[in-house]
């Protein structure tokens, strides 16, 4: 029997799952390998059971925590889909502002009608098997994770910089065009995305394991941005990750 | 300085293509460790020396270096021992008989056995350790005249993880093996020696001038095993240790297993310690 | 020598008579401020003055991602790729380059002589070009001058904005057989070219230096900037680690082996399937790749493995200078001799 499949979606745009859909060419032979029981933005279906469960979105609210911990018992396999779902994301810029404030500049008067809870990766709440990094996530990456669940192989783990991928491309170098790049600190596995299409990396598929930060903001304030706003620019999508 | 006119169109060749070798025995002999015994094609023998290694390569994996386990006086097969740790040795344990398995090599350096011939021969084996160290023991018994004593220092973890288990058995029976045993962690069951692996060394008696040291385990172990040795007056010269490294190539180009200047894969795994002790990243 | 004077406007011409040959590689512009190797399909598009390129000619001879094989996970069986190279000319290859890619001849054809490499570099010819040293070339402080003509089949030596044309080997000669927009004249060497940046001492003093410079402080101020991102040594020419990965198809049925460029700079280099590392720190990275530079190879071979080419610290975000490295170690070692030296 194929591997049964679902998606889920917590705190997010969303992003993630259109990403998938528009994997149009390889979804029929996607599709040869697995069933898909549950995907919000594609159809209508339930099951008590899942072999692979795909998370996308952060976890902020108690609800959330609720819902997470019941598809995780469902589920052999817990895969968390996108930055938000692997370490809280953009969601987790609030994490840096008091939770109150937070409430009040978003609800008003109506803040305590809505409970909060600081954005956090899918892994701080339940065990997480494997995750797609990136924003959205990267849809190639996804694929290779569907194949090497299927064949048994481990996924592929990237802990090499966006620049690896930028060299072997060829790109010149953003900072050789007087932008600010975080690219050097940044995993790879995106074959360097928006550098090749001229945008700096914004940092979207999380940092390097043992970093060099205090290098890196040294080098983006060599290149003619405040210690602060490089702060800002390495926290956009690692709050929950980076401690600065 | 090797130059592109001095190298003939047939001196290049493909490096990266593997055999297909056949599985003819797969036995999972550890909770981590399985055992496999691969045939070459049309009876071809592996031809390697004790202590080289081979590039195991499964489709869609990928390739990972394992040592050979078997002695090269077995013929018309050869034997694999691994422990899966790695993304591919976890895969290559659905491998069964009757299964193709992708094989590069031999690689590397072996034991030089000229030299080790008419020596007592001392095997330290840490763990996995025993796994390319079986294929000199098992050379040792095969041409058992042409060395002296063959004393064997084993340790593993617990005894559960004890390789090779019906062989140790054998090697235990036989007069002309000097066998210790010992585990860190002994079960109920357990009788024999307790600690590590250099609580061994202290009560040997060994013949001074005729003695060679084999060395394979974990990299912790190294140091401290040829400390207590070097206590027991052994020179330099008469300790060879073997080192694990990442291998991508297996033919001294994808720089992976360098060691200082020394490429493990070309001038290892098996080295003279006299080789490697000025190499500040060997031990 | 052979030597005939060529108008800069005739270049475009030349390089449209090298086309007979084969396929024309020559420099680009590319992006805002920098150059690339590419195929020459307009000729008047071909830089003659540039600085570096991004990535190395070496691109061309070991390429950054190669199929090993194609193979069949339903068959447990693979095809081997089979290589056919065309004759190329590579046009307006800096010395500093020729030296690199005579270097990685060595590494690539040494030992074990790989196919793939070997059919490549076979039937391709060179014509150099001499160039104006940046800030960041230095390759003279590596015994290669600006016009070292070892490995080039023919040069251009630029005077006075048009160029001299020398021919150097019987391939050279019948690359520009017929070529009608050429005079002979007398050769003469400029000289005015000036080298910025400089090692402070002579190339064959620095395997001394390198041979005490192992436990140096310089290697700790070094890894404090560098973060590990891998540029210099994915932009140098004479590097050639790899790594090798299996891609599998979206079917499950089939996939190929490929390599990659790697970096010995990168966290995960030396790392084993047990998680061991044995090169942990950036500490130890770093100074892995000055010592592969001058003193593992360069003791077998008598050559530093660096070109000076200035890739390395041109690209390095961080701005860290191989040069300044090696001059930082020098300084360190003469305060030791002179500590160490009894004044009368």
């Amino acid at each position: 029997m194929k591997p049964q499949v679902a998606f889920f979606d917590f705190t997010s745009c969303e992003g993630c799952q259109l990403n998938k859909l528009n994997l149009e060419n390889d979804l029929l032979d996607i599709l040869k390998h697995v069933d898909i029981v549950e995907f919000r933005e594609a159809m209508d279906d339930k099951a008590d059971h899942y072999d692979i469960a795909f998370i996308e979105g952060s976890i902020s609210s108690p609800s959330c925590v609720e819902r997470i911990h019941d598809i995780r018992r469902r589920s052999d396999i817990l895969v968390a889909l996108g930055s938000c779902a692997v370490n809280g994301g953009i969601n987790a810029m609030k994490n840096l502002h008091p939770i109150d404030e937070v409430r009040e500049t978003v609800y008003g008067k109506d803040k305590y009608l809505f409970a909060t809870l600081p954005a956090m990766a899918v892994s701080s709440v339940v065990k997480v098997d494997y995750e797609v990094r990136g924003c959205p996530m990267n849809q190639q990456d996804f694929l290779k994770l569907l194949i090497a669940l299927v064949l048994g192989k481990q996924a592929p783990k990237y802990n090499s910089p966006v620049c690896v991928e930028c060299k072997l491309k060829e790109n010149e170098c953003l900072y050789n065009r007087g932008m600010v790049c975080l690219g050097p600190v940044t995993r790879g596995g995106c074959d360097a995305l928006c550098p090749s299409f001229g945008q700096f990396c914004t940092g979207c598929r999380g940092i390097l394991s043992n970093p060099n930060l205090d290098g890196m903001l040294e080098i983006m304030t060599n290149h003619g941005i405040s210690l602060d706003e490089a702060k800002k620019r390495m926290l956009l999508f690692n709050s929950n990750e980076v401690q600065l | 300085m090797k130059r592109l006119q001095d190298v003939k169109a047939k001196e290049a060749r493909d490096l990266y293509y593997p055999t297909m070798c056949k599985v003819v025995g797969a036995r999972q002999i550890t909770d981590l460790e399985k055992w496999y015994e691969l045939q070459m094609p049309a009876g071809q023998d592996l031809g390697h020396e004790p202590g080289q290694f081979v590039e195991v390569s499964a489709f869609g994996i990928g390739e990972a270096p394992i040592s050979i386990s078997s002695s090269p006086s077995k013929k018309g097969s050869f034997e694999l021992c691994i422990r899966q740790v790695g993304t591919l040795t976890n895969v290559l344990k659905r491998y069964e008989q009757g299964d193709m398995i992708g094989i590069r090599g031999p690689f590397g350096k072996g034991y030089p056995i000229e030299k080790l011939l008419g020596k007592d021969i001392l095997i330290i084996a840490g763990g996995i350790g025993l796994v390319p160290l079986r294929s000199l023991i098992n050379y040792v018994l095969d041409n058992r005249k042409d060395f002296g004593r063959l004393i064997i220092l084993y340790g593993a973890k617990s005894p559960a993880e004890l390789l090779f288990k019906e062989e140790i058995a054998i090697w235990e029976t036989r007069d002309d093996v000097e066998l210790h045993i010992t585990v860190d962690q002994p079960d109920e069951s357990w009788t024999g020696n307790t600690g590590v692996i250099t609580t061994l060394i202290p009560g040997l008696d060994l013949n001074l001038n005729t003695t060679i040291a084999a060395i394979t385990g974990p990299p912790i172990m190294y140091k401290f095993v040829i400390m207590s040795l070097k206590s027991k007056q052994l020179n330099d010269d008469q300790i060879y240790v073997s080192l694990e490294r990442r291998m991508k190539c297996g033919v001294g180009k994808c720089g992976h297993c360098q060691i200082n200047g020394v490429y493990c894969c070309q001038d290892g795994p098996v080295f003279n310690y006299t080789d490697i002790k000025p190499l500040e990243e060997a031990l | 020598m052979e030597c005939y004077s060529l108008l800069r406007a005739d270049v475009p011409a030349l390089i449209d008579h090298l086309g007979k040959f084969g396929e024309v590689v020559a420099p680009h512009r590319k992006g805002d401020v920098s150059y690339s190797f590419e195929s020459v399909l307009d000729s008047s598009q071909v830089v003659l003055d540039y600085n570096r390129t991004l990535l190395p000619l070496k691109k061309l001879f070991l390429p950054p991602v190669e199929k090993l094989m194609d193979f069949s996970l339903k068959n447990m069986s693979f095809d081997p790729v089979e290589l056919t190279t065309q004759p190329r000319v590579f046009f307006g290859v800096h010395s500093y380059e020729m030296q690199s890619i005579l270097r990685l001849d060595h590494s690539m054809l040494s030992g074990n002589a790989e196919s793939n490499y070997f059919k490549r570099r076979k039937n391709s010819r060179f014509v150099g070009i001499s160039f104006e040293p940046d800030d960041f070339h230095f390759s003279e402080s590596v015994g290669i001058a600006i016009e070292e003509m070892e490995g080039f089949d023919l040069f251009l030596n630029e005077i006075d904005d048009d160029f001299q044309l020398y021919v150097l080997s019987d391939n050279g000669r019948s690359l520009i057989q017929g070529f009608k927009q050429i005079r002979t004249v007398e050769a003469e060497l400029s000289g005015k070219r000036e080298f910025k940046k400089k090692i402070r001492y002579h190339y064959n003093r620095l395997p001394r230096i390198f041979q005490y410079a192992y436990k140096s402080k310089v290697w700790a101020d070094v890894a404090e900037k560098c973060v590990g991102c891998g540029a210099c040594t994915l932009t140098c020419p004479t590097c050639f680690c790899f790594d090798v990965t299996d891609e599998v198809s979206v079917t499950a049925e089939d996939g190929l082996r490929q390599r990659t460029w790697d970096s010995c700079m990168l966290s995960t280099f030396a790392e084993v399937a047990g998680g061991e590392n044995f090169r942990e720190k950036t500490i130890n990275r770093t100074r892995h790749r000055l010592y592969r530079k001058f003193k593992y190879i360069t003791d077998e071979e008598g050559l530093p493995w660096c070109v000076g080419c200035g890739r390395c610290t041109a690209f390095c975000p961080a701005g860290i200078s191989l040069p300044d490295i090696v001059n930082e170690l020098i300084q360190e070692d003469e305060k030791a001799q002179y500590h160490h030296t009894v004044r009368v």
